[in-house]
């Protein structure tokens, strides 16, 4: 008894490790079991196609939940992840790794920009990266002439989407070393606990000698290379660049970063949670449309999860809901009194 | 993320630029760039006739007046609203869909419609301190889903024929600019002279503070979010006259133009500053700047590319001011 509460209470209690692991057990479970019950099991297709979804949403995750662990909000990951499939569409003709560094590189560089920008002068970073997601479109029309582009290069295309081990792709599996990478870079050095400070108490850290500006820079250079990674390989797989991906990505990113356990406050998740929600949201995502729910349908779904989750999130709910019970109650008793 | 305690006083927040370095390469950089449109707007041929005035007002006119909504949500501290195509597309097609009834009827179902579904999100950003981008953009992806599965993914036509006067042009301008300069003059009204306008700009500036001196928070926030709301169902009945239509598809990019009107109009993203008029003449200036581009023959990626760089500088130039503030 003592055991299990001291178990309840150590850290594997706490909300950043919790989450993940729950919402992940909870979609894995219905994943499983819902498309039995209607009749037509899991098949290797579906993992396929799950992991094929998780992808693109991993990487943009996996940009979006660095910078929110460290108290920013980085918008901009729409944009690049257009630009990035423009950059490798068009320097990618001959050579699928070409493209695919153009569009790293790329997107990397005008990350260093507008990173170097919120750093130095202490900008906040939504209205500018909202301004450069709207910059970013811009450019992409530009770069594409305002037309879908196609993608030439038939090999890289196929490659990208060959299954390997039945469940995954190269594409799928590059997200996975991503992430295996950020664990490993954020896990064994000291950049982890000096993301969540940064998050959590930016003064605090400042003072205890996190060099902020640079931290911050080089964030927002990861997030940008990462957001373009997704948007090459994306733009591979489909063989053409899409000129505005619409803001479906950055809310399947937003809810699989919050079911990941990272606050939206800041200061609080940790990459394996993230992978853990992006595999989650991925695989969500393929139950919705295995059980053939119109686009229209999961979009609520998606809406309404994403509310309740950003409610619960929310720092005063618990405050608002005993204070309204204290007035009910209140209210309540001179009537009771008089009965 | 404000931790500021610099005291303002009197009703327009004016200060005179601090002389720091950076600001002053800011400042030096954002002149160069007005002074940039300025020459390339009075080189352009045609840029300065009354037709092309009037067709810089009207293209001001519809996400002006959803800019002019979203200025409360900013003010009050909301940050921005990720919804307002959304909650405008869905008002446009209540107000289609209830033409029947009269023109005045829709809009007054328009705007309590879009009052309604606004005021529900201030609620939740004002009671619980919701993270105001997160809950609008999930709201967002909500009502777009109901808007899409309403009528089946079709366009809502209108019932009846009574748009047209919102379509009209008496003196050869379009009603949509008499509505937007009237609606700024009110909401400009409503934030400098009533306690309301005063209660948001505190709550707005420093929500402890607020709370501290007895301000009903969840009420003020709620209220600024219905505010705004009420715009953007102005807003949606004129997108739906204008397009003699309505469906998830006319959402196109009004939330980020709204949110770039705001942003170029000046008012600080971190709340208790701005003013429905500044918003105006950033909307205006926007305007101008993509109908010099257009006459100038450069196609939709340039002009949407010049929109964001302009946000970006205009976001430098007013943050920059205020330092120290993390």
């Amino acid at each position: 008894m003592i055991r299990a509460r001291r178990l309840l209470r150590g850290p594997w209690a706490r909300t950043e490790h919790l989450l993940p692991v729950a919402s992940f057990v909870v979609i894995l479970v219905a994943f499983l079991v819902v498309p039995g019950l209607e009749g037509d099991p899991l098949n290797s297709g579906a993992w396929f196609n799950g992991f094929q979804g998780f992808a693109p949403l991993g990487l943009v995750a996996l940009a979006l939940g660095l910078t929110l662990i460290a108290g920013e909000f980085d918008v901009s990951v729409l944009g690049m992840q257009a630009l990035g499939g423009v950059l490798a569409v068009r320097a990618g003709g001959h050579s699928g790794l070409l493209g695919v560094l153009a569009a790293v590189a790329g997107c990397g560089f005008l990350g260093l920009v507008q990173g170097g920008l919120i750093a130095r002068l202490r900008l906040p970073s939504l209205p500018v990266t909202i301004g450069s997601y709207v910059a970013l479109i811009g450019l992409t029309n530009v770069l594409a002439n305002d037309q879908t582009l196609t993608y030439g290069n038939l090999n890289a295309s196929v490659w990208v989407d060959n299954t390997l081990f039945g469940w995954f792709s190269p594409r799928s599996l590059i997200t996975f070393a991503a992430f295996a990478l950020a664990i490993a870079l954020i896990g064994c050095t000291k950049l982890g606990p000096e993301l969540k400070a940064l998050g959590a108490e930016r003064r605090g850290a400042r003072v205890s000698g996190v060099p902020v500006e640079r931290r911050i820079t080089l964030l927002f250079v990861i997030s940008a290379a990462l957001a373009g990674l997704a948007g090459a390989l994306l733009s591979y797989s489909e063989a053409s660049a899409t000129l505005d991906p619409g803001l479906q990505p950055l809310i399947l990113a937003v809810a699989a970063a919050v079911l990941g356990g990272v606050s939206l406050s800041g200061g609080r998740g940790v990459v394996w949670g993230l992978l853990l929600g992006s595999v989650a949201v991925a695989l969500l995502e393929q139950l919705f449309t295995i059980i053939s729910l119109s686009a229209a349908t999961t979009q609520i779904l998606f809406g309404a999860l994403l509310l309740v989750i950003v409610s619960v999130d929310a720092p005063d709910l618990k405050t608002s809901l005993r204070a309204t019970g204290q007035r009910l109650a209140q209210r309540a008793k001179p009537r009771s009194e008089t009965v | 993320m404000t931790g500021r305690t610099v005291a303002k006083e009197g009703a327009a927040p004016l200060r005179a630029p601090r002389l720091n370095g950076r600001l002053t390469i800011a400042g030096a950089a954002a002149c160069a760039f007005a002074a940039l449109v300025l020459v390339l707007a009075l080189t352009t041929h045609r840029f300065l006739t009354w037709q092309n005035i009037k067709a810089i007002l009207s293209s001001a006119s519809l996400v002006g007046i959803e800019a002019l909504g979203l200025t409360f949500v900013t003010m009050v501290g909301g940050v921005v609203s990720l919804a307002v195509a959304e909650v405008a597309v869905v008002t446009a097609m209540a107000f289609l869909a209830m033409l029947g009834a009269g023109l005045v009827p829709a809009l007054a179902i328009a705007m309590a419609l879009g009052a309604a579904v606004s005021g529900i999100q201030g609620f939740a950003i004002g009671a619980w301190n919701a993270n105001p981008v997160m809950f609008t953009i999930s709201a967002a992806f909500l009502i777009d889903g109901v808007g899409q599965g309403l009528n089946n993914g079709q366009i809502v036509q209108p019932a009846a024929g009574g748009y047209g006067t919102l379509n009209a042009t008496p003196l050869g301008v379009p009603v949509a600019v008499y509505v937007l300069v009237g609606l700024a003059l009110a909401l400009q009204f409503v934030t400098r002279r009533t306690v309301l306008g005063r209660q948001i700009m505190l709550v707005g500036e420093n929500r402890p503070a607020a709370r501290a001196a007895g301000l009903p928070i969840t009420r003020v926030v709620t209220l600024a979010f219905a505010i705004a709301g009420i715009a953007f169902g102005i807003g949606g009945a004129f997108l739906g006259s204008f397009n003699a239509g309505a469906s998830v598809l006319s959402e196109g990019t009004i939330t980020f133009d709204a949110i770039a009107a705001v942003l170029v109009g000046g008012t600080s993203i971190t709340g208790g500053h701005g003013s429905p008029l500044r918003t105006l003449a950033g909307s205006l200036a926007i305007a101008a700047i993509t109908d010099v581009l257009l006459l100038r023959g450069f196609s939709t990626g340039p002009q949407v590319l010049l929109k964001g760089m302009l946000v970006v500088v205009v976001v430098v130039v007013t943050q920059a001011r205020s330092r120290g503030r993390r």
